[in-house]
């Protein structure tokens, strides 16, 4: 995908040494992010996330249905990735599949938590309208439209900004829902719940390059990298989820090393993107 | 169903019968494009990209080496209509809509001056509420403009113009694609029946259309032009 030249292969991994990046950072530093809220009028809740020239949204859509019979109590969440191919030419037709497929699961398996639900960054039990009869489905997509690196983090802070702005409108249950009929269920215009979101992580990638390790890599950067390992971290500095991707292995205490770097790094992108939010709620 | 309201001759969204909807345009919005545009009608919003002139990636694919191969695909978002689908990639209507974009821009672009080369114009569907098909060639226009690519004229598209639930009750749908300083059609598709005197009146009200989103595009390209020439300047 990217097209460099030994001299400046050489001079991206020459950087990164000196702790001087080429577009001026230093290896923990982000890129100026932007956040707009409200971006897709007919979802519940989005935002759109800008990372230097990575740019992302994500939509929250509600949808009423029904629990499953192993969890009568809670409700179901599911995570959707699409990579546009205005982004790359390379995601065009199928050819984005795999890579969609990828960022997805790393997705849920920082958000959604194990099989049973238990763990999960949305408390699914807020979700249900009725026991065992209506619960809410949440979907949760995932849109890249111009990719800079970094998409994970961009990602996960873009659902992030986009549950906190998510209203789910308020349900009025009749009283004969006591039957075994089904329930019948009036969906409020004007009153909307809010959600918990304190405890959703954000995805911290550090990128492995020769023998330091970066944060928020651009494109041209992990085309060097030889391993990158996202840690979710949560305000409350809980690790939620780990994946490590690229081909060479890594010395079990760099791991442990690379994990305390995240959660400290995590603390500051949390405070920034928090202020953004607010700033992007109050300009809305 | 009315879709104009015989007392008091407003529409469903409040709109005059031959009112366009608002329309916003903005060049290059995916930076790491050749050229890139967001254009919205009304509620309808997309993003095109172009990448290219190029050299062509899979020659199988090049007809002639004498004109530039244009390429083109459609994409909806998942969350783009009002409940939520999840859609395979490659289906009929999107392959259908992706050719029709094709075809006109291919009209437009002077493809003779850029021999073996290739150019993809990619068009991804943010929000979907009536007249995507036109949005998505004004967005292509924006981006090839963008991206510097020589073309005969602005060419832009107006469906008489009906949001969403109006298209759903299955009103007549016409959309025209108009070569404005050329004065010719390049695209014309309609799918319902109507009267022929009614039909020259409802493209006559989609040509009106074009020019004046020509005239939109104009003014667009040129403030983005005097933006460019004030940065070079500093």
């Amino acid at each position: 995908m990217v097209g460099l030249s030994e001299g400046e292969k050489h001079f991206i991994r020459g950087g990164i040494a000196q702790d001087l990046r080429t577009d001026g950072r230093r290896r923990l530093q982000f890129r100026a992010i932007s956040v707009e809220t409200g971006v897709i009028p007919q979802a519940n809740g989005s935002a759109r996330v800008r990372l230097g020239a990575t740019e992302v949204i994500a939509t929250v859509k509600a949808e009423l249905g029904k629990p499953s019979i192993l969890h009568p109590d809670k409700g179901k969440v599911s995570i959707f990735v699409d990579c546009s191919p205005t982004a790359a030419p390379m995601f065009e037709g199928r050819g984005s599949e795999e890579f969609s497929a990828e960022l997805c699961v790393a997705l849920q398996r920082c958000l959604l938590g194990g099989k049973s639900g238990a763990g999960a960054a949305i408390d699914l039990s807020s979700l249900i309208v009725v026991d065992g009869k209506v619960c809410w489905d949440l979907y949760i997509d995932g849109l890249v439209v111009s990719s800079d690196g970094n998409l994970l983090d961009a990602l996960a802070a873009a659902i992030k900004v986009a549950l906190s702005d998510t209203g789910i409108p308020k349900v009025n249950v009749s009283l004969s829902a006591t039957t075994d009929e089904e329930p019948e269920v009036n969906v409020s215009d004007e009153e909307f719940l809010q959600f918990d979101t304190s405890s959703v992580p954000v995805i911290v990638t550090l990128t492995k390059v020769g023998k330091h390790y970066i944060v928020d890599a651009t494109s041209e950067e992990e085309s060097q990298m030889s391993s990158a390992v996202s840690v979710s971290v949560n305000r409350h500095g809980q690790i939620r989820g780990l994946t490590k991707r690229g081909g060479a292995g890594l010395d079990p205490s760099v791991i442990f090393d690379m994990i305390s770097v995240a959660k400290h790094v995590s603390r500051q992108f949390i405070s920034v993107l928090d202020s953004e939010t607010l700033a992007a709620e109050a300009a809305e | 169903m009315e879709y104009v309201n015989p007392l008091t001759g407003f529409r469903v969204d409040g709109r005059r019968p031959n009112e366009m909807r608002q329309l916003k345009g903005e060049v290059g919005v995916v930076a790491r494009a050749d050229g890139s545009a967001l254009f919205e009608m009304g509620n309808t919003r997309v993003i095109a990209a172009v990448y290219g002139p190029r050299e062509v990636q899979n020659k199988g694919q090049q007809v002639n080496s004498k004109d530039a191969l244009v390429r083109c695909e459609y994409r909806m978002a998942d969350f783009s209509t009002g409940d939520r689908r999840r859609k395979p990639k490659g289906d009929r209507r999107s392959t259908e809509i992706s050719l029709v974009i094709r075809q006109t821009m291919e009209a437009s672009i002077l493809t003779h001056l850029m021999p073996r080369s290739q150019i993809d114009i990619f068009v991804q569907v943010l929000q979907a509420d009536g007249g995507t098909r036109a949005a998505c060639i004004n967005a292509a226009t924006l981006a090839l403009a963008d991206a510097g690519i020589p073309m005969r004229d602005i060419v832009t598209s107006c469906s008489a113009d009906l949001n969403y639930i109006e298209d759903s009750a299955g009103g007549p749908d016409v959309t025209v694609g108009f070569l404005t300083k050329m004065d010719k059609v390049t695209l014309l598709q309609m799918d319902a029946k109507l009267p022929m005197d009614t039909f020259e009146t409802v493209m006559d009200l989609a040509i009106e259309g074009c020019k004046a989103i020509a005239n939109y595009i104009r003014e667009v390209l040129l403030e983005n032009t005097r933006r460019l020439e004030c940065q070079r300047d500093h």
